[in-house]
């Protein structure tokens, strides 16, 4: 048994389509590749080919995936199938570090964790707050009430056997100043950690010494790279920055960028990392290219440093 | 009727479905490019989908609501200058669809953000300076039907709430002097003929949006339709398709994906089997004078239904 286990986190804008029995018919309707990513029977069977036994879904693709399949747990089992388990969901805590936010943040987040359950899922990683734009600078009462919020998410979630782990967005209103102030105003035993690999490298992180300080707070990661680490406030604090006007991209699959992501594999080792490790392609044009590469990069790069 | 006066509708750009290269759909550069790619291709008049979703989680690269031509632009003005500049001189409609509020079982949720939003977008559609704001009436039958099961029977109600909202958004239009005009979609609580009941409970100024492919696949004849409702005709979609609705598929989640066999139910104008032709001859015939908006919504490749489109157009004006 590996230590290891593979995930994506779901970048598939909606896919419309359980299964097409039709597969050679609609292809001929006009000759492209649409056929190959509309439905969720060959986009698992994508992953499934490729070693990736999970999926952590995103909340946005509720509206879709409930619709068709009926309910969470339909298609948790359609996945199952086709050797794919919902290992969780992301999920917003939006103005959480707002007092007068508490009830309805922490009430969204219990709903979150419930859904997931559905799913027969056992993570939940949270982005803290919203975007720094047009809410930073958080006070520290600001940052001890995000906290206070994750830690009544993190009890509601421990109870229904779901793991929160915070997750820091380079854009987020938790950022540099407050990262792990906040991380240590939660309680490690509800409120965990995933180490989304290129946000905090961007973020400012030393993702190495990020990991060796919180080896124990982390429940799972979102591992991507990037050659755009210790982006400037003026980057960071700006207005809607994660898809940048000139196409320029902050995330790059394993390999393709500048961290040192073999470091990494060898801290994992040193620490004696267990679970899952989702990969994430947000800004990538071709989702299924870029998971081929990144079985490579794994199995030749990674895994042999720890498995 | 002058093929310059028609415009394409930027619905040809697939926002929502996975296809390879749609990442750059949600950047800036991407739309700037595509203006001056629209006007070479003898366009200079668009059609704009007004889309909240854009609003919320910083995707603002897409130009489809106040907020995003505002983080972008700083204001309507400033964005059709830039479009003037692409080689666009007009933005000649405004389209807006509810089914993003449709997504529990609390009405007050879905007419309260529904109102609110396609408030704010003819607003918006003002200030682009937009002749027309084309509303869908009701969301997916299909999508109401998993949030509210008995919807059927508690038609009457939901009528009347969207009579409210509707008046209350034709008051807005008409002070703004855009004309609120109805689309007619096969997926519709107020689908086929059953917009007309809706559209005689609502103010005079309400007209109907007259949707080529729509009609076809409800099976319902175009031209007698057109001849019959031509002083309420407020725009016209010239779509196209190949796709006959034969087993309800109107009542699914997502009836745009026939789920028993997937198809692509919109095909550029002039591929499929609507008789667009004939529907211009019709429309010219009848003096109408109203906008006229191509549209490729489901296109493979919007660079070639760019082309295609006026490959028919040019047929049409020989």
């Amino acid at each position: 048994m590996s230590n290891i286990r593979y995930a994506n986190m779901c970048h598939w804008k909606a896919i419309p389509y359980r299964k097409i029995d039709n597969f050679r018919e609609f292809y001929y309707e006009d000759k492209t590749n649409s056929a190959y990513y509309s439905d969720w029977d060959n986009i698992l069977k994508y992953q499934s080919a490729l070693g990736f036994e999970g999926i952590e879904i995103a909340p946005w693709d509720l509206a879709d995936i409930v619709p068709l399949f009926g309910s969470p747990r339909n298609f948790a089992e359609f996945a199952k199938d086709r050797g794919v388990q919902v290992i969780g969901m992301f999920h917003g805590a939006h103005a959480s570090h707002a007092a007068d936010h508490f009830d309805e943040a922490v009430r969204a987040g219990r709903e979150a964790v419930d859904t997931i359950v559905q799913f027969g899922g056992t993570y939940m990683n949270t982005c803290p707050t919203q975007n720094y734009y047009g809410t930073g600078p958080l006070s520290r009462e600001e940052v001890q009430q995000c906290a206070k919020v994750m830690n009544e998410i993190g009890l509601y979630a421990t109870d229904h056997g779901v793991k929160i782990g915070l997750h820091n967005e380079f854009f987020c209103a938790i950022n540099l100043p407050n990262h792990r102030e906040l991380i240590e105003s939660t309680d490690p035993k509800l409120v965990h950690y995933c180490i989304d690999t290129a946000q905090i490298a961007i973020l400012g992180e030393d993702l190495l010494k990020f990991y060796d300080d919180y080896h124990d707070r982390i429940s799972t990661f979102h591992l991507k790279d990037t050659a755009s680490a210790n982006q400037p406030d003026a980057v960071r604090y700006a207005q809607d920055p994660e898809i940048a006007d000139d196409g320029t991209r902050w995330f790059w699959e394993p390999g393709q960028g500048e961290l040192d992501l073999q470091g990494l594999y060898r801290l994992l080792k040193q620490h004696a990392f267990q679970g899952w490790i989702s990969i994430e392609y947000d800004g990538s044009p071709d989702l299924l290219a870029s998971m081929a590469m990144t079985r490579y990069f794994l199995d030749k790069e990674l895994r042999p440093i720890y498995d | 009727m002058y093929a310059e006066n028609i415009a394409i509708s930027l619905d040809l750009i697939n926002r929502h479905y996975q296809e390879p290269n749609r990442n750059r759909y949600e950047s800036r550069y991407f739309w700037e490019e595509l203006y001056t790619l629209i006007a070479a291709s003898g366009f200079s008049t668009i059609e704009i989908p007004y889309e909240p979703v854009w609003q919320f989680g910083g995707r603002s690269g897409v130009p489809f609501n106040r907020y995003c031509v505002n983080t972008k632009y700083g204001d309507a003005t400033n964005y059709r200058a830039l479009l003037a500049a692409s080689g666009i001189s007009q933005v000649s409609g405004v389209t807006f669809d509810p089914n993003l509020f449709m997504r529990n079982a609390n009405l007050d949720f879905y007419f309260g953000a529904t109102g609110h939003f396609a408030k704010e977008a003819v607003g918006h559609a003002a200030d682009l300076g937009a002749r027309y704001f084309a509303i869908s009436p009701s969301p997916f039958h299909g999508r109401v039907a998993q949030y509210h099961p008995d919807i059927e029977n508690d038609l009457e109600s939901f009528t009347a709430r969207t009579v409210t909202l509707l008046t209350d958004l034709a008051t807005t239009a008409a002070e703004r002097g855009v004309d609120l005009v109805l689309r007619n979609e096969y997926w519709s609580l107020f689908r086929g003929e059953r917009i007309l009941a809706l559209a005689d409970m609502l103010p005079e100024t309400v007209k109907l949006d007259i949707d080529t492919a729509n009609l076809f696949i409800a099976g319902i004849p175009a031209e007698a339709f057109i001849e019959a409702q031509i002083g309420r005709i407020g725009c016209v979609h010239l779509t196209d398709t190949d796709f006959v609705d034969t087993q309800s598929v109107w009542k699914s989640a997502n009836p745009e994906f026939p789920s028993e066999r997937a198809t692509q139910v919109f095909r550029d104008p002039g591929t499929g089997s609507v008789d667009l032709t004939g529907i211009m001859t019709l429309l010219d015939k009848l003096d109408y004078r109203g906008a006229v908006t191509c549209s490729a919504r489901q296109t493979r490749d919007p660079f070639r239904a760019l082309l295609r489109t006026r490959i028919l157009l040019n047929q049409l004006h020989k």
